[in-house]
């Protein structure tokens, strides 16, 4: 992702910057605290969910990332209910999960194994129909809520079809239809894009969206797809090894990445002629650009000169400027080269990168940014 | 949804009642829906107890004659024992493969209680089945029996009682083993064995599943007798029989249910 300094996005807001009505405490859509799962025993024990805890408001999607095997399900299937844990506890909207989980599952909606979720030999609607009553709704009092479920989801005309005879990723929108098929306050979306065409991936990741900021839904998806946590979660929840070792919104888990590197364009006032001794960029500025700043290449471009030059701190930004200035060279581009959500996951996720967040164990943006910065920022 | 508002209203406007019902449209819809399989599986039971008539006419005619009043309440019954059974096992077999068991257990009304609603819609559509199969075989026997509706229902109902029970248990062991189909395809000549037991001669015999029932059920169809006919400990029996096999499958069901969760072996991954 390329932009200029002035244009680094900032869309994804943190939880904790969403406003509240003063003098109220929220309870949590969901609340996790000191999830552990082992399996097995002795020396043979594997930590699939290593003491997690999280707190997510209402109106939230976050994602839950890691490379496989991280343990990504099993926190999803434990926070259900599905997998026992070992120690921890879970409360959807303040109830229990475990210890009243009745309650707890009319609050909440899952798609787990994708299309493989709903019944493919009943039609969608008779699909919706049959988890809505599963859900202990009665399908007739929520008609209206339904045939709007499918018009979001373009699947208005395909509602009296078999789900068998449906496309892969019209399957896919069914099962997100059923987890959706009532009024519930958190989803679990296991890869919800997964195998979908660009098209109707956009328009899944869509309506994920418009759920949390309309309906103000807690949505919980994992997904490999990096795309799709950047574009549609306000927060990321990255893990290794059964532990969070990221749990951030997604702007500011970036912006700990960001080492201010850019790409510039230089030439002289006149820009004419082919390089020569006089030329801009010649032995001197290169030799401090390489020494000062690290420059290890520069690239001509008829009579510009152009060279990626990572800074590490926003302040010697300056600095660049003025050797240049003071080289009489001319600042024709400058483009921050950011860091994408997908550099970020393989540099927390790399086993032999020493990343910022290594030894910290990331819980948060603050205890991110501190990590990243030696606690310049306090 | 946009539709927030009005189902916020309605949230929690079902109730166990609803849920049976989608159970049981559900079943009809993929009846209706399939009638070469729903067909097929209604010839193969005529098929099957043609074999038996038609083969022990051939070997023993005045054999067969002589009981032929029990073969037809014994396979009547087995028809019913066995839509129960496999309704269950199977059912939660191929929840569990195909990744919508998952779905069911996070029912507000709990995982059992959606697989009782499923076994009570199993057990109206066995009575469906078992009624054509009579039919079917009466008329081609020849042959006439007793069919007190009452009585044949309750008998009925707390005979295969235990077959549910090994199907909730069967099921249990889908759960934690995935695939165990072979082991339901033995149970069916198990069925046979126990319907056939002699359990006149053999009173402990009774105690096993359903053999106490057949016995009860052949009295009532072939003599006629109505329910309150019956004598008061073999009915305590059967009904005894019946609370400890549903229970004990229900228990090693719900058991072996949280085994699979603590292993994270519930669903298809």
């Amino acid at each position: 992702m390329t932009t200029t300094p002035e244009q680094v996005p900032d869309e994804q807001h943190s939880p904790d910057e969403r406003e509240k009505a003063p003098g109220t405490v929220e309870t949590p859509a969901l609340a996790v605290r000191n999830l552990r799962k082992t399996f097995g025993s002795g020396a043979e024990a594997v930590h699939a969910v290593d003491d997690v805890s999280l707190d997510v408001e209402s109106g939230t999607v976050v994602g839950v990332l890691g490379p496989n095997g991280a343990g990504k399900t099993t926190l999803i299937k434990s926070i259900l209910g599905l997998v026992i844990p070992s120690e921890g506890q879970v409360s959807v909207g303040g109830v229990d999960v475990y210890d009243d989980p009745g309650a707890a599952y009319a609050r909440v909606g899952a798609m787990l194994e994708g299309a493989r979720n709903v019944y493919w030999k009943l039609t969608v609607r008779e699909n919706l129909e049959f988890f809505a009553a599963v859900g202990g709704e009665s399908p007739e009092a929520l008609r209206e809520r339904h045939d709007a479920l499918l018009e979001q989801l373009s699947l208005t005309e395909k509602a009296e079809t078999p789900v068998n005879d449906l496309s892969r990723g019209q399957k896919q929108k069914v099962s997100l239809a059923c987890a959706l098929a009532r009024d519930v306050e958190v989803a679990f979306l296991d890869e919800p894009t997964l195998g979908l065409d660009v098209e109707s991936s956009v328009e899944l990741r869509r309506e994920i969206r418009r759920l949390a900021d309309q309906e103000d839904m807690t949505i919980v998806l994992s997904s490999h797809d990096m795309d799709v946590v950047q574009d549609v979660c306000d927060r990321v929840v990255i893990m290794r090894d059964g532990q969070v070792i990221a749990d951030d919104a997604v702007s500011d888990l970036i912006d700990v990445f960001r080492t201010f590197t850019y790409r510039v364009i230089v030439g002289t006032d006149t820009d004419s002629g082919p390089p020569t001794e006089e030329s801009p960029l010649n032995d001197a500025i290169r030799m401090v650009l390489t020494e000062e700043f690290g420059v290890e290449e520069f690239e001509t471009r008829g009579e510009r000169r152009a060279f990626e030059i990572t800074l590490g701190e926003p302040r010697r930004f300056y600095e660049l400027m003025d050797t240049l200035r003071d080289a009489d060279l001319v600042v024709h581009e400058v483009a921050s080269i950011d860091p994408d959500l997908e550099s970020v996951f393989l540099e927390l996720t790399n086993d032999e990168n020493e990343s910022p967040l290594a030894d910290e164990g990331v819980r948060s943006t603050d205890a991110t940014r501190q990590a990243a910065t030696g606690g310049e920022n306090e | 949804m946009s539709t927030s508002p009005a189902s916020a209203d309605t949230q929690g406007s079902g109730n166990y009642r609803t849920l049976l019902w989608a159970l049981a449209k559900k079943r009809a819809l993929l009846m209706y829906r399939y009638p070469v399989n729903t067909l097929s599986g209604l010839a193969i039971t005529f098929l099957f107890f043609g074999m038996i008539f038609f083969g022990g006419q051939a070997l023993s005619e005045q054999a067969l004659t002589d009981s032929l009043g029990g073969i037809i309440v014994g396979y009547f019954l087995w028809t019913m024992a066995m839509t129960a059974f496999s309704g269950l096992a199977w059912s939660v077999t191929r929840e569990s493969q195909w990744g919508t068991l998952e779905q069911l257990y996070m029912s507000p009304f709990g995982y059992g209680r959606v697989m009782l609603g499923h076994i009570s819609v199993r057990i109206v559509e066995s009575f469906g089945w078992g009624a054509v199969t009579l039919a079917f075989m009466l008329a081609l026997t020849g042959e006439s029996i007793h069919v007190p509706l009452g009585t044949v229902v309750v008998l009925t109902v707390l005979a295969i009682a235990p077959a549910i029970g090994l199907g909730f248990c069967f099921g249990g062991l889908a759960l934690l083993y995935k695939r165990v189909e072979n082991v339901f395809n033995i149970l069916q000549f198990v069925f046979l064995g126990l319907i056939a037991a002699p359990s006149v001669e053999v009173f402990w015999v009774r105690l096993l599943p359903i053999s106490q029932g057949s016995y009860l059920l052949s009295i009532a169809m072939q003599e006629g007798l109505r329910l309150w006919e019956l004598p008061g400990t073999e009915l305590a029996l059967l009904v005894g029989t019946a609370i400890v096999y549903f229970g004990l499958g229900y228990g090693a069901f719900q058991l072996m249910g949280t085994r699979a969760r603590k292993r994270g072996l519930m669903g298809h991954y």
